[in-house]
């Protein structure tokens, strides 16, 4: 007799903190979104804000926290109603995704946009920007992912459904519609494809992760609201490693949720933030604050996650944790799986 | 619908909120007065706003780390609130309980701070004060952090005293000493905050309030008339059953909400302008305990309140907040919000940043050339924008009246359908003849909405349209 065999547990070993809050150079201004280029190459994407604009932009850095650029600025406004948009620029950006090629996808939910970037941050192009609900139009797109073929994966978010594109912004197909029934979306948000093909969706109104073929069927959902184990408050953000492990940045909980590839909830993490490299710098350059930091009570604060939007992982079976208003990246290693089966 | 009701309503939610929609207000007045007051006294009895969507397409409001990001926030509440008088009782002890960005060691502090308003706001003066003396954004602020048993800090002693609960005197006579002010501050020796953990590299975190007894002045004191071994409960304890503690609240909810009245540092020996409202507030603050909501219950379902409609110059945040609900623009999250905030601040009330810890001086103060110019910039365009919602329900409202309406029509039924304000005869004559001068006005017509929009930038541009 054949006994399945189950995951009993994942190991999250926290490996370090990347970040300090910039709007120039090392540094981020409210990572949302993190994408894991060639070469160890993190694309982050920095939202920053309205009155911040020059912090809106693309920060690549690597794992090893060494600065290497920046690309597409945020534009600075004119008044109430006047943008110039121009080509390349981002007003509120939300989630990057990289093709096998290295293009650079970047969405925009307030252009209802998608701009192409090399992967050294030059300009290639944009879909048109065909704002409704018809096959391929868009309205407030979020979540990026890039499948084997690379074709490109967008959550239409006010339109509560997926939409799948040719590399150049062809449409394909789409699934999905409001709703809380299987299948159903409510305001979804981030999304990831396991080596499968098949796509998680974080179904962020609904508090819940769905999971389809990559013809859209429908296969599973996990969780509901609260802030038990697999409850959520509105997941923001969800990655599947390739062993089949999901990973949700469990926004409003301030958490990273993990789950096995049944959607069993395998653990959690509430941060372990330390100090990082550019930290240290920025410290440094402050030694006084190396002494106030000796007189704070409740530095331990200083660990925990803050409203995680963005959750990657890369074949290293490293996971990349954004968090926005500590402009910083936590990165978690996974420990070899433990199984429970039968005896040999 | 009698139109008397429809134009009391806009006068309450006007002072209660922050205005509202026509139709709204014909469906309030259809609920009945008294009811619309309950319901505004209660807003826990309405939705709140959806904080999630807020934060996910404005992700830097969760953070609120700088002084623009938290204007934003507010006026968006304030805005887009289904509970008006929560942020109007909000601003209302902001306007008297000032901190300022310029010295908050963590700016989300304050955002904290107003959470209480919203709460403690309504409630027991004695716990309101006491929840102020608690407030980590106001420790700091006013220096209390920095008073010491051996060395006391007078700072927040005095403006407890001056600014925040007694004022300096009335009806002629002082309310405290300098003594006083020395005792109270002795009495809040060991009330601190914890330090700070430094704003590099992942930026600041909430403060605590803490009571340290190694550092409270344990002797005994004499504060108005009264000995003993006092801590700061007790000095907040005596404060709340002074007469001049009713007299200072009522004297600013009158300020607020009913008429203007000369500046706090003129009270002294200034009569208030309605001593008899004046003497009902008083009577009701002891009569429920010092509680505010039944304070401005009696307030709002009071003669004195309702004859008192365009009494009142509208604040900066009352006039960019209420053109924005009159026209239903940033209804939704959405870019622009910096600019448009930013106008408050040029219009003179910096939200969150006062001037002094007195805070603003209001009423006619409010206006200068440059203010004067700000407010009506921004008015005019918001209504002269016929592609927003609310001017495109008040063009259609007009349009439904015929194939073509008069002069006085269009005047009339603008001002009607901006929430019943009133204009001089002379205006009045004077937007009649424009209109004239325009021709014959054809409903159904492009030209028309245009011509609606010329007119409602007419009124807004009015002496009248500064008051409310």
């Amino acid at each position: 007799m054949v006994t399945a065999t189950r995951i009993s547990h994942v190991q999250l070993q926290y490996s370090h903190t990347i970040g300090r809050g910039e709007q120039f150079g090392p540094g981020f201004t409210y990572p949302i979104h993190v994408a894991r280029g060639e070469d160890d190459l993190m694309y982050v994407l920095c939202r920053s804000s309205e009155y911040r604009p020059e912090g809106t932009r693309i920060a690549v850095c690597t794992v090893d926290e060494e600065y290497v650029n920046a690309f597409a600025r945020g534009v600075p406004q004119q008044g109430p109603h006047e943008y110039n948009f121009e080509d390349g620029s981002l007003v509120w950006p939300v989630n990057v995704a990289i093709s096998s090629n290295g293009t650079v996808y970047v969405s925009d939910e307030w252009l209802h946009r998608i701009s192409m970037f090399t992967r050294d941050g030059e300009f290639i192009g944009k879909w048109d920007e065909n704002v409704g609900s018809g096959d391929g139009q868009l309205d407030r797109p979020s979540g990026l992912a890039i499948d084997a073929d690379d074709n490109v994966w967008v959550v239409d978010g006010n339109n509560h459904r997926v939409q799948k594109f040719t590399p150049d912004g062809q449409f394909l197909a789409r699934f999905g519609g409001q709703g809380s029934g299987d299948g159903e979306l409510d305001s979804p948000w981030g999304i990831d494809i396991d080596s499968q093909g098949n796509i998680y969706i974080a179904d962020w109104r609904n508090d819940r992760i769905q999971k389809f073929t990559s013809d859209g069927r429908f296969l599973m959902k996990f969780g509901s609201s609260g802030s038990g184990d697999g409850e959520f408050n509105r997941p923001a953000d969800v990655a599947v490693d390739k062993d089949g492990i999901i990973y949700v940045a469990d926004w409003l909980n301030n958490r990273l949720q993990f789950f096995d590839p049944d959607g069993n909830f395998c653990g959690e993490k509430t941060g372990e933030a330390t100090v990082s490299k550019w930290g240290k710098d920025k410290l440094d350059a402050n030694p006084e604050m190396w002494e106030e930091r000796e007189r704070a009570p409740g530095l331990e604060r200083e660990r925990e996650f803050w409203a995680p939007t963005g959750v990657a992982v890369d074949e290293d079976n490293r996971i990349f944790v954004c968090e926005g208003p500590r402009n910083r990246i936590q990165v978690y290693q996974k420990q070899a799986l433990t199984f429970m089966g039968p005896r040999l | 619908m009698a139109e008397k009701d429809i134009a009391l309503m806009a006068h309450l939610m006007r002072r209660a909120g922050f205005g509202a929609s026509y139709e709204e207000l014909e469906a309030r007045a259809a609920k009945g007065y008294e009811a619309t007051v309950e319901e505004l006294l209660h807003p826990e009895s309405q939705p709140a706003i959806q904080d999630d969507m807020l934060m996910r397409y404005q992700p830097q409001w969760v953070s609120k780390a700088g002084l623009e990001g938290q204007q934003e926030e507010w006026t968006y509440r304030m805005i887009n609130t289904k509970r008006p008088l929560e942020e109007k009782i909000a601003l209302f002890w902001h306007h008297i309980f000032c901190t300022g960005h310029a010295k908050c060691e963590y700016p989300k502090q304050q955002n904290i701070e107003l959470d209480m308003f919203r709460t403690l706001g309504f409630g027991n003066f004695e716990e309101l004060l006491m929840g102020l003396s608690r407030d980590p954004a106001m420790v700091f602020y006013l220096d209390n952090c920095m008073s010491h048993k051996e060395a006391i800090n007078e700072n927040w002693g005095r403006e407890l005293l001056e600014l925040f609960s007694l004022g300096v005197g009335m009806d002629g006579d002082a309310n405290y000493s300098e003594d006083d002010v020395k005792e109270a501050a002795r009495a809040f020796t060991g009330w601190t905050v914890t330090n700070s953990i430094p704003r590099y590299p992942y930026g600041k975190y909430e403060a605590a309030f803490i009571y340290d007894p190694s550092d409270h002045d344990y002797g005994e004191k004499t504060f108005l008339g009264e000995t003993g071994n006092f801590n700061g409960e007790d000095i907040v304890h005596i404060v709340a059953r002074q007469p001049s503690a009713a007299r200072f609240v009522a004297r600013h909810m009158y300020n607020f909400f009913v008429a203007d009245e000369p500046q706090v540092p003129a009270w002294q020996n200034t009569p208030p302008r309605d001593p008899e409202a004046i003497k009902m507030l008083e009577d009701e603050y002891f009569r429920s305990n010092y509680d505010i909501r039944s304070m401005l219950r009696v307030l709002f379902n009071s003669d004195f309140f309702k004859n008192a409609q365009f009494e009142k110059v509208k604040s900066p945040t009352e006039t960019v907040v209420g053109t924005m609900r009159l026209v239903g623009d940033f209804d939704m999250p959405r870019p622009g919000m910096n600019a448009m905030t930013l106008t408050i601040r040029y219009m003179g009330q910096d939200l969150l940043n006062p001037p002094t810890v007195e805070g603003w001086h209001t009423g006619r103060e409010w206006i200068d050339s440059g203010t004067l110019v700000e407010r009506i910039n921004f008015t005019a365009d918001a209504v002269g924008d016929t592609s927003h919602r609310g001017v495109q329900a008040i063009i259609n409202r007009l349009g439904s009246q015929g194939d073509t309406i008069s002069s006085e029509q269009l005047v009339d039924g603008c001002l009607q359908l901006l929430g019943h304000y009133q204009l001089a005869d002379v205006t009045r004559n004077e937007l009649v003849a424009l209109a004239d001068s325009e021709g014959e006005l054809r409903t159904g017509t492009d030209e028309f909405g245009t011509r609606v929009g010329q007119m409602l930038q007419s009124i807004v541009a009015t002496t009248e349209y500064l008051f409310e």
